[in-house]
């Protein structure tokens, strides 16, 4: 394995489903732990294999609830694989949501140390980039107010300043990039070109064709858990497309088309 | 879209070889390791740290109530037990705050680390955290508190003429033995509370019933004194309660002026350390299960 290489084997995430959900240990014992033995198994993924370079850009494309965020979780290792094998080797810096580990009450300085020893750094080393974090955040005095009197585009700044300078040999966006002013957008996309040019791996989830062209070559489309295409990015959107219209797709009619004819129709009635 | 340059900035440029020294090369320690908990240790300090200006924030006393409270407690108890109804035990205030007060330690600590994993879900279902720094980090700001409250019971001691000897100095070494138990019993609950939320309320429940059978508003000797059968049942359910090992180690120093016994102090320390093996490791063990149970 080379430094930011990822490399999923036959991964599959399994998450139980309660039909009764059972949180009382009275609900347990009456059942006599049945719950335990025999949930319903809900695969949000399943059988799927991705070997992810170094220094590649890859989107994950896919319907809600397709297990986009899912495989996201599982390469940044918060969610362990029920089946299969998941290697990410390197740090990966999670923007799976920006400013996850913000307490509201702290300072926006606190919450820069606290939040870069969530990701493992000391406080030491959080010091040599504090004065960078902040310049990149653009807060200015704003950085010894709480952060619960933050708008939400200044917490995702704040949130992507931190996330952008722990080095990371692989980076993993959710769409975050929807949050903050446009200025700051092309920042940030910006600052993810930087990374790409100096290789760091790259993973990122988005509805948005453009955005996603704009950084990956390469696209996964997932449908239902299960990987459907990996390749070409707009051969990918297409495919994509072609999935989210049906089961079976009708003759030449693409999915954007008929959402939106759809769409039209709802309206006038 | 925008050329690149005009908006990001040289300084924070990415040089993929700049400034990888000895930081961005150290091997992720091993899952559930206690190399990995080492590895956050300063994660633990600042939650303490956070933990300590959120609860105190905007009042203008701060950390000084910390100290305020216990004082306020010992006041009354030393009034009660001096003039209202005296105890025949001198200085009975002493008696019962040096053993009051590891009990108000470990049982706060446990009551807030068994949910700290559950009030914590929202970060770890985002990022990739040793999840028992949690549950560590409620043990550790109460530590903090506990010696805080040792302040005023000094104040008192000086106070009621209750003398101070050498023995004072095992009290770091006793704190160390409840900390290491109570880290243990809270780790072990918190992991339990995220599959079965009663266990917060038996926890309760339990602590309640386990104050009465520890000795903290009598001495075990007042229970041996006794000779019906039912006292004798009543010292068989002292003994095996761990608690029952825990608070001499603070009380003994403080009260009777003499360090622990070594079979107190051996007892306690291999309670501890069993406690804090079985919690930690079962914690462990259950950790990657508990984001499928919030």
């Amino acid at each position: 394995m080379r430094t930011g290489q990822i490399r999923i084997t036959d991964l599959g995430i399994a998450y139980r489903l309660y039909r009764e959900k059972v949180t009382t240990l009275k609900e347990a014992v009456t059942n006599r732990f049945r719950h335990l033995r025999s949930s319903e198994q809900f695969w949000a993924l399943r059988h799927i294999s991705l070997d992810i370079q170094p220094g590649e850009a890859i989107a994950l494309v896919g319907h809600n609830g397709s297990g986009k965020s899912t495989l996201l979780k599982t390469i940044a290792g918060v969610l362990q694989p029920t089946e299969g094998t998941v290697e990410a080797s390197g740090r990966v810096s999670p923007m799976i949501e920006l400013g996850a580990g913000f307490d509201s009450e702290l300072t926006g300085r606190d919450n820069i140390f606290l939040n870069g020893a969530l990701l493992g750094f000391t406080r030491k080393q959080m010091e040599g980039r504090f004065d960078r974090i902040v310049a990149f955040s653009e807060l200015g005095d704003f950085i010894d107010m709480p952060v619960k009197n933050y708008s939400s585009g200044m917490q995702a700044r704040l949130g992507f300043a931190v996330a952008q300078d722990v080095e990371p040999d692989l980076l993993i966006i959710d769409e975050v990039l929807a949050v903050g002013d446009e200025r700051f957008q092309k920042k940030c996309t910006a600052r993810i070109g930087d990374f790409r040019t100096a290789g760091v791996t790259f993973v990122y989830v988005s509805h948005s064709l453009a955005a996603a062209r704009e950084l990956c070559p390469r696209a996964a489309v997932l449908h239902h858990g299960r990987l459907q295409f990996d390749g070409a990015i707009d051969t990918a959107w297409e495919r994509y497309r072609e999935l989210e219209s049906g089961p079976t797709p009708g003759p030449s009619v693409s999915a954007g088309e008929s959402e939106e004819s759809a769409r039209r129709s709802a309206g006038t009635l | 879209m925008q050329p690149a340059s005009t908006v990001s900035s040289p300084a924070a440029a990415v040089k993929p070889t700049e400034g990888r020294g000895a930081d961005a090369e150290r091997p992720a320690p091993r899952h559930g390791s206690l190399a990995e908990l080492f590895h956050f240790h300063q994660l633990i300090q600042m939650l303490v740290v956070r933990e300590l200006k959120v609860r105190y924030k905007r009042s203008i006393l701060g950390l000084l109530w910390t100290m305020l409270n216990p004082l306020m407690l010992m006041i009354v108890y030393t009034v009660v037990f001096t003039t209202i109804m005296p105890s025949t035990q001198k200085n009975f205030a002493i008696f019962l705050l040096a053993g009051l007060l590891p009990w108000i330690y470990f049982s706060t600590a446990l009551m807030q680390g068994i949910t700290s994993v559950l009030t914590n879900q929202d970060l770890i279902r985002k990022v990739r955290v040793p999840q028992a720094v949690f549950p560590l980090s409620v043990v550790m700001s109460n530590l903090v508190n506990f010696s805080l409250s040792l302040v005023p019971l000094f104040i008192l001691m000086a106070v009621v003429g209750q003398p101070f000897t050498p023995a004072l100095l095992f009290l770091p070494v006793g704190t160390l033995v409840l900390t290491v138990f109570a880290s243990g019993v809270t780790l072990l609950l918190a992991s339990f509370t995220v599959f079965f939320r009663d266990v917060r309320h038996l926890t309760e429940i339990a602590l309640q019933v386990l104050f009465y059978l520890s000795p903290v508003l009598y001495s075990f000797d007042q229970v041996k004194a006794h000779n019906a059968w039912w006292f004798r049942a009543f010292e068989i359910g002292l003994t095996v309660n761990p608690l029952s090992w825990m608070v001499p180690l603070i009380r003994d120093p403080v009260y009777y002026g003499h360090v622990p016994g070594a079979l107190v102090l051996g007892v306690a320390s291999a309670i501890a350390l069993a406690s804090l093996t079985v919690g930690y490791r079962t914690f462990v063990k259950l950790e990657p299960r508990h984001i499928h149970h919030f």
